[in-house]
């Protein structure tokens, strides 16, 4: 038995150790009285002295501190509440920062075995790279690929649903979907590949929960009912369970079979066609056990190398297929997207990254006001100090037991917090439209974030009174002053931030985009998912045109590849002279600028039969070519030629400031692809229904899609109005916190000084002279404070440069209302309880003595 | 009687040593530390106790339960073999530094 398991039979059986241990002594007391030398000491401090040896004493101080911490908390309720409080505040609105991040980078979806499933897109160093490839090369790799034991496809669409208004996003996907992802059925079953992927295999759809309630009232006879889909019939076979992720962030509200897709959408080559103009598939690949990814990447590399070799013009020059991991949320915000150059896949780093510091900046400002209120405690409690000091308490044994009393809040506060955290999130995740199935409750990875954060928060803010108090010395006024300044750094970047957001917001509502969206209307045909060939479409494209120009009330109809405000673009990240920008590409035709309202500022505009002229937005040719003549300029290759400059627009990017357009002459290729665009003198809305029906009556096989350009605009503004209100109210609470902190710091001053005010007004001191006195110390803290906090508001808002629509990160008039507010606000709070200080009675402070 | 403090090493050996003959009692091994240093070296609780507790901790000795000379039932410790191990080692590592400080000093 070695010494380890000595002691470890000493803990289990400290008690019975322990009183053969007082026999002992007392027995050896016994022995000595008789001997004559009654010479006892303090036994129970000699049995604690004994009992070191073991190595156990500070389990049972431990426990003392804890009861001793929760018996001094119980006692002063109001201080624990208040304390509990702010750790929570400032906890909570880390954990829901956090909460999200794990949401989307971290946890792994809730399918079968995630960490094997990998997402794949292609690249080539002349195509640039997408995220969806055609259906005809995923099924070329599900065939051959040794490397993956599985490939999940998914063809993500729109439907008309038989009694349902709007078309409503629906999913084709390969029949082994569910069983790869491990999904089980709610009611009915689920997709079969045996079954359903069969030749002659019967429509059929499965249902999402949420539709199943919404479109059915949750009846469970709705197995084997049919349902008409594009005007098709199709069988339910079942409903999803509700915990199914899928593989879509934007829940579809039905699952079909993929080798269905031509039975909908009549015409359809997206089993068949390489050109992936009628939408493709995305790729998951299920990796067989013991391969590495870079094993797959490769095969598939040599894979499609194969394929082009039977079809040179579907498969990429070197074409490679990079993977990456399919199990996390992330995986699925990728979408569709395509484009040349490198893919800007970081677009959300700035806006997490822009999160967690102002959580961390909450948490600031709630520590700060913990700090306070502990440092003033500890001053409070300095009687009780000096007596167990007295009775022989070390200093060390004095810091460990307030420190402890830190620990029990913090543990309190995380508790506290992990709650908020996850009310915050809930509906945050209720006021966007979140999927159901991302679960916001705390798994493990958040609650060692919400423990970290609140020892973090306790050890701070809680060690320095401690040791103050300990040592009994007064600097606890520079801590105080310090802690101050901190809160109001914080709160003011806070408050400009918020205002920024919020000025942005009605920057973004008020005033002209630079394009009309009030009295436009686009449509899209969808003519490629109905296998329309460019010279189809070119037809469709001129007898709808002719039969729209013919409509009362409309003004101009054109085309554009990328419509506005919608959700395709097609862009390009150039670096010219060091400065970002974010190219917009759109195909359009001459008529689009007028029926925009873009101005041609200089030049001419497109013209058909010249492909290789362009027309660049004023924005491009200032950032492009800075003080030069940008006309008659190459651009991205030598094949094109700026004809003309337009206004600046950022049809697609509104709010990204740095976002800058091109325009060219839309091709023949492009116009399965196509949207039209029509602008209405009369009111939109009316036009709207005979927009529709015009369509439709010119290939009554298609479902186009009509929408006002007007509703894509408030789409668009929902996200930049939920983080304006998120931080506003982020904002609020903090500069709340803060001003709370600076109430009870200059309450505080006021009371510990009642005396020498009494003395000073006794001798005559008037009241400014008083006010001056208390104030005096916090006004330094305040204004560097201020100061820091501009500061870092300027630095940290470089980060939303592309999300503030249009206003200046550096906006003047939000930092100066920002900066009134704040010294307005910080006034009131310092001055309600300095006010106390010009009520002191002299005569009473003095007699105190 | 004058009151001699040692150094907590060697109360470790002396307790080892009184222990070599058979087991004892804790207030016996003062006693008996206390008679044989010819009532120079008294051996406080305070110290022997503590020093006890290490001992057991390090296993050179284990206890274990006898009746004393005044009828009671008390612990007795014993020597294990661990101990007389340490014992004979830390004898010899006494010897040799006595002797060289006594070589130190007779020299010096």
């Amino acid at each position: 038995m070695n010494q380890f398991f000595r002691r470890l039979r000493y803990l289990l059986n400290r008690r019975r150790f322990d009183q053969e241990l007082a026999d002992d002594m007392e027995f050896h007391g016994e022995m000595a009285a008789r001997a004559g030398s009654a010479n006892l000491g303090n036994t129970l401090r000699l049995r604690e002295e004994a009992r070191e040896a073991w190595g156990w004493v500070w389990l049972d101080r431990l426990s003392q501190d804890l009861r001793y911490a929760a018996r001094m908390l119980r006692k002063s309720p109001g201080f624990t509440v208040t304390a509990v409080l702010m750790l929570a505040i400032g906890i909570g609105v880390n954990v829901a920062a956090f909460g999200f991040f794990d949401l989307i980078f971290l946890r792994p979806l809730r399918v079968r075995d995630p960490a094997t499933l990998l997402r794949f897109h292609r690249r080539a160093p002349r195509e640039g790279y997408a995220f969806s490839m055609p259906y005809p090369e995923m099924a070329f790799f599900r065939e051959h690929s040794r490397t993956l034991s599985a490939v999940l496809a998914l063809n993500p669409t729109k439907l008309v649903v038989e009694g349902e208004e709007k078309q409503l996003k629906t999913s084709f996907v390969t029949a082994n979907f569910f069983t790869e992802l491990g999904a089980t059925a709610k009611l009915g079953r689920l997709l079969d590949p045996a079954r359903d992927e069969a030749a002659g295999a019967e429509p059929v759809v499965v249902l999402n929960p949420a539709f199943w309630q919404r479109h059915f009232g949750a009846d469970p006879s709705v197995i084997g009912k049919t349902i008409h889909l594009n005007g098709r019939p199709a069988t339910v076979i079942g409903v999803a369970a509700s915990e199914f992720s899928g593989l879509n962030l934007d829940d579809p509200a039905l699952w079909l079979p993929i080798n269905q897709e031509p039975y909908f959408a009549k015409g359809s080559h997206l089993l068949t066609d390489f050109s992936g103009d009628g939408g493709g598939v995305r790729m998951w690949g299920r990796l067989r056990p013991g391969l590495s990814p870079t094993a797959a990447e490769q095969e598939l590399r040599s894979l499609a190398a194969e394929l082009r070799k039977q079809y040179p013009t579907g498969v990429w020059e070197n074409e490679s297929l990079p993977s990456d991991p399919g199990g996390y949320a992330k995986s699925l915000i990728i979408g569709d997207r395509s484009g040349s150059g490198s893919e800007g896949r970081r677009d959300l780093y700035p806006v997490f990254a822009m999160l967690a510091t102002l959580s961390l900046l909450i948490l600031a400002v709630a520590c700060g006001n913990l700090g306070s209120l502990l440092l003033a405690r500890g001053v409070a409690r300095e009687r009780e100090i000096v007596i167990r000091i007295a009775i022989g308490a070390g200093r060390g044994r004095l810091i460990r037991q307030l420190f402890t009393e830190s620990l029990v809040l913090a543990l309190l506060g995380c508790t506290a917090g992990l709650a908020v955290g996850y009310l915050v999130l809930r509906s945050l995740m209720v006021f966007t439209e979140i999927p159901a199935w991302l679960n916001p409750s705390p798994d493990w990875r958040v609650m060692v974030f919400a423990i970290g954060m609140g020892f973090a928060a306790a050890i701070l803010f809680g060690l320095t009174p401690a040791l103050h108090a300990a040592r009994r010395r007064h600097r606890a006024s520079v801590a105080r002053q310090f802690l101050v300044g901190a809160q109001v750094a914080a709160s003011c970047v806070l408050l400009i931030v918020a205002g920024l957001l919020g000025r942005a917001l009605t920057h973004a509502m008020s005033t002209n985009p630079g394009f009309e969206y009030q009295q436009v209307i686009s449509i899209d045909p969808g003519l490629a998912r109905h296998g329309y060939s460019p010279a189809r479409a070119q037809a469709y494209l001129d007898t709808l045109q002719s039969r729209l120009r013919g409509l009362p009330g409309v003004e101009s109809v054109s085309l554009a590849f990328s419509p506005p405000l919608g959700n395709r673009s097609e862009g390009v990240g150039l670096t010219v002279d060091g400065r970002a920008l974010n190219v917009q590409i759109n195909r359009v035709d001459p008529q689009f600028f007028q029926t925009m309202k873009i101005p041609l500022l200089r030049g001419r505009n497109l013209m058909r039969g010249d492909p290789h002229a362009i027309v660049i937005s004023e924005s491009l040719a200032r950032g492009a070519w800075p003080g030069q003549d940008p006309l008659g300029k190459k651009f991205l290759g030598e094949d094109y030629t700026v004809v003309g400059i337009a206004g600046s627009a950022r049809l697609v990017k509104l709010q990204d400031s740095d976002s800058v357009e091109v325009y060219f002459l839309i091709g023949t290729a492009d116009l399965p692809s196509t949207s039209v665009l029509v602008k209405t003198s009369a009111s939109p809305e009316d036009l709207a229904r005979s927009v529709a029906s015009t369509t439709e009556a010119v290939d009554p096989g298609t479902f186009p899609e009509v929408q006002l350009l007007k509703t894509g605009f408030r789409r668009k503004l929902r996200g930049a109005e939920a983080s304006a209100l998120t931080v506003s109210l982020l904002g609020v609470i903090a500069h709340l916190l803060a001003c709370l902190g600076i109430v009870g710091v200059v309450a505080y001053a006021v009371s510990q000084r009642t005396k020498e005010i009494g003395i000073r007004m006794a001798l005559g001191a008037q009241p400014g002279h008083v006010l001056s006195l208390v104030l005096r110390q916090f006004s330094g803290p305040v204004v560097a404070g201020l100061l820091a906090g501009v500061a870092g508001a300027a630095a940290l808002s470089g980060l939303l440069r592309g999300e503030l629509y249009g206003i200046s990160n550096l906006d003047p008039i939000t930092y100066l209302a920002a900066i009134a507010i704040f010294i307005f606000t910080v006034a009131v709070a310092a001055l309600l309880p300095a006010r106390r200080a010009l009520r002191v009675d002299p005569l009473r402070a003095l007699r105190y003595e | 009687m004058p009151k001699t403090e040692m150094p907590s090493g060697a109360l470790v050996l002396l307790i080892l040593r009184v222990l070599r003959s058979g087991a004892l009692h804790g207030y016996a091994i003062a006693q008996r530390i206390h008679v044989l240093s010819s009532e120079v070296l008294h051996v406080e609780e305070g110290a022997l106790y503590p020093a006890l507790q290490r001992i057991l901790l390090k296993g050179w000795v284990t206890s274990e339960w006898g009746i004393s000379e005044t009828n009671r039932k008390v612990r007795f410790y014993r020597l294990t073999r661990a101990g007389r191990k340490q014992l004979e080692a830390e004898l010899s590592d006494y010897g040799r530094v006595h002797e060289a400080i006594q070589s130190v000093l007779r020299t010096a």
